[in-house]
């Protein structure tokens, strides 16, 4: 059977590298036409905000509307009023008492409550938020932090994940992330459970 | 074992059975519901479809593509052509940073190299910190499901098994305590570990990034905090540029369990200042798939287990009963590619139905695919006599008209007056575990033409 059999005969001299390039150039197809995507037909005229807060709650974390940003700190406290080692990378948000920079050791961020991170902006399909690492230096205080607030501005919310690439596409590319809703699991018989490795809550301020 | 026969040991305890079956029903519902909610769900489908046929037509220009660019980033990039080369590269990086304790995120293709045995028999401790996998991991058995690890297990067996490894209390199997249990326990180990290895599940050749998405933050946790990070991919990851992410996230989890999408979608594209960052690119029969026309598209798939949770044949035999790394329908077409004798009973493990193809993603013709393997296999492997002479004999009946009368007559004559014993024998598979339906008078044909008279 030859479908069988022609696989990698892989040459002694040749390195791993090359000689799977080589294989996947000899039974690779003809080449097929890389599709364009037509956003048309993912487009809706819908209201953005109320979708991302629906969203939000739908992948179980809570959206909170600001009027204005000076209501940040206040909100915060009636939310958390027992956190108590908070980082800030908020510049509004006063409540941080524990500052960061580049050269924290990550394990130091255990004991960590509540983190106060800006983010660039929704999604509304899926209720998620892009944060990059120039928004919290430390790579895993996301995850590491026991709750974690995530701060955006009202008119920075687009439709879909589509629009979502076109808004990140001119960034710096270290390290970013969706996060959407606070870490869970269903591991266990598929009972749903939230607060899994990272954050166990999560807070979407509007402002 | 051919798949029926180990389908036979988890059918032992029905009660199990029955919860593994309606379970997983009860995501594959979520999923239409998911996919309903989205304008354009279907072309979704098509376009993700076209740009996994266009990777794997140009998949060699990619992959040096995405080598380029993730070099650029200060990201070190390693090839294997097998299972053993990656284990080896993995070890060897471990090695020089004198590496002990590994924290792994969820990765099939480690599960497919047999990685932590090679590197547990090297002195390295590996704890798989998806829940779903350190219970499998502790209970020293293979994941069941790609997505749903442990759904084999009931929760008063997890129970048991965290107060033997983990000094939990007795708690009936309560899902809340056993997994902050579980927070606890791996916390400490994500705290210690040296090294951190994740899967990928999107690699982009425009950037040379790659994507990792988890519900429980593991893959974050690992990697943020030890000093070195190797991510491990099949080499069919790769897509072309960063805007497909659009399409296949929005189609990932969707598909997977009916979330909108997982919470953490990681984009890697730099190391973190005083970290490693490593990949390794492993092909280990994919090229060999590739070349395989009829079933080139199986590697099309990006693993959300969307044909598993809909399978009639999965739900009710357990993934274990596949003996493979990847069960159900798509691993049913995978398999054979990799050793066509010891899995030539995996695409027989179906009905045909279809119902794979359909929720599929990226619309791999899985039950198309299945039935192509079975071609190959009735020719290339031998088959049991009683197979093989009673599907002649079967052959030469549906063939003569008369004779399938006569023995459709026949038939309905001896369920209705054999004896109970003689009917529910060895001889009758079809009266195994199952009444026979009440026989009727006459057949569709006579009915049929009786109806006309009348009318």
């Amino acid at each position: 059977m030859v479908i069988l059999m022609s696989g990698i005969k892989k040459d002694k001299k040749m390195s791993s590298r090359d000689s799977i390039l080589k294989a996947v150039k000899n039974n690779k197809p003809e080449l097929l036409p890389l599709p364009e995507i037509d956003l048309d037909v993912f487009n809706e005229d819908i209201n953005l905000l109320e979708t991302f807060i629906k969203s939000v709650e739908l992948v179980g974390g809570r959206a909170k509307v600001l009027n204005s940003i000076s209501d940040l700190d206040n909100e915060i406290k009636a939310l958390y009023p027992n956190a108590k080692q908070i980082v800030s990378s908020v510049k509004e948000s006063d409540f941080g008492t524990v500052s960061i920079s580049k050269d924290t050791d990550p394990h130091s961020l255990e004991t960590i409550d509540l983190a106060i991170i800006q983010g660039e902006f929704g999604v509304a399909e899926n209720g998620a938020v892009w944060i990059s690492e120039n928004d919290f230096s430390i790579r895993v205080l996301p995850f590491i932090t026991n709750d974690l607030i995530l701060v955006i501005s009202k008119d920075a919310i687009c439709l879909h994940l589509h629009d979502a690439y076109k808004l990140i596409s001119k960034r710096e590319r270290t390290f970013g992330l969706f996060v959407a809703g606070p870490s869970k699991t269903a591991d266990i018989e598929q009972c749903l459970v939230i607060g899994a490795h990272g954050a166990v809550s999560l807070t979407v301020m509007v402002v | 074992m051919a798949h029926a026969k180990e389908a036979e040991i988890f059918n032992r305890d029905e009660s199990k059975v029955n919860w593994h079956d309606k379970a997983l029903w009860f995501v594959r519902n979520k999923r239409d519901k998911a996919g309903s909610n989205v304008k354009g769900w279907e072309e979704l489908r098509n376009l993700a479809s076209a740009i996994k046929a266009n990777v794997l037509s140009n998949l060699d220009n990619y992959l040096v593509q995405f080598e380029e660019n993730a070099k650029k980033n200060g990201v070190h990039v390693h090839w294997a052509a097998n299972a053993e080369e990656h284990n080896k590269i993995v070890h060897s990086i471990l090695s020089k940073h004198k590496v002990e304790k590994v924290v792994k995120s969820k990765s099939m293709l480690t599960e497919e190299c047999h990685l932590n045995p090679y590197l547990e028999a090297n002195g390295i401790e590996v704890v798989d910190t998806d829940l779903g996998e350190r219970i499998v991991q502790l209970a020293k058995e293979p994941p069941s499901h790609i997505v749903l690890p442990a759904i084999h297990k009931t929760k008063e067996e997890v129970d048991v098994l965290f107060q033997e490894h983990l000094n939990t209390k007795p708690s009936n199997g309560d899902p809340q305590y056993l997994t902050s249990e579980a927070r606890k326990h791996l916390r400490e180990k994500f705290l210690k570990a040296d090294a951190a290895i994740t899967g990928v599940n999107f690699a982009v050749a425009d950037t040379g990034g790659v994507v990792v998405c988890t519900n429980e933050g593991n893959a974050d946790m690992g990697t943020h905090l030890a000093k070195v990070h190797i991510a491990c991919m099949g080499m069919e990851k790769i897509i072309p540029q960063e805007k497909h992410l659009g399409v296949f996230l929005r189609l990932l989890a969707r598909s997977a369990t009916g979330q909108l999408i997982t919470t953490y979608s990681s984009h890697f594209n730099k190391p973190a200042p005083g970290t490693e960052m490593h990949i390794v690119i492993v092909d280990n029969g994919r090229t060999k798939q590739l070349s395989r026309d009829d079933f080139r598209a199986s590697l099309h798939c990006i693993r959300c287990g969307a044909c598993m949770n809909t399978c009639p044949i999965y739900r009710r035999s357990g993934g274990h009963s596949y003996k493979t790394t990847i069960p159900g329908p798509i691993g049913s077409i995978l398999s054979p590619g990799i050793d066509l004798k010891k899995n030539s009973s995996l695409p027989f493990a179906s009905t045909l139905c279809g119902s794979c193809s359909d929720v599929c993603p990226v619309k791999i013709n899985i039950h198309e695919q299945l039935y192509q393997w079975r071609q190959i296999i009735t020719k290339e492997v031998k088959q049991p006599v009683v197979k093989k002479s009673v599907l002649k004999i079967t052959g030469r009946v549906l063939a003569n008209s008369k004779m399938y009368g006569f023995m459709g007559k026949s038939a309905r004559f001896m369920l209705k007056h054999m004896p109970r014993f003689m009917i529910y024998s060895k001889l009758n598979a079809w009266g195994k575990a199952r009444e026979l339906p009440k026989v009727k008078d006459g057949n569709f044909d006579e009915w049929y033409k009786k109806r006309q008279k009348n009318e």
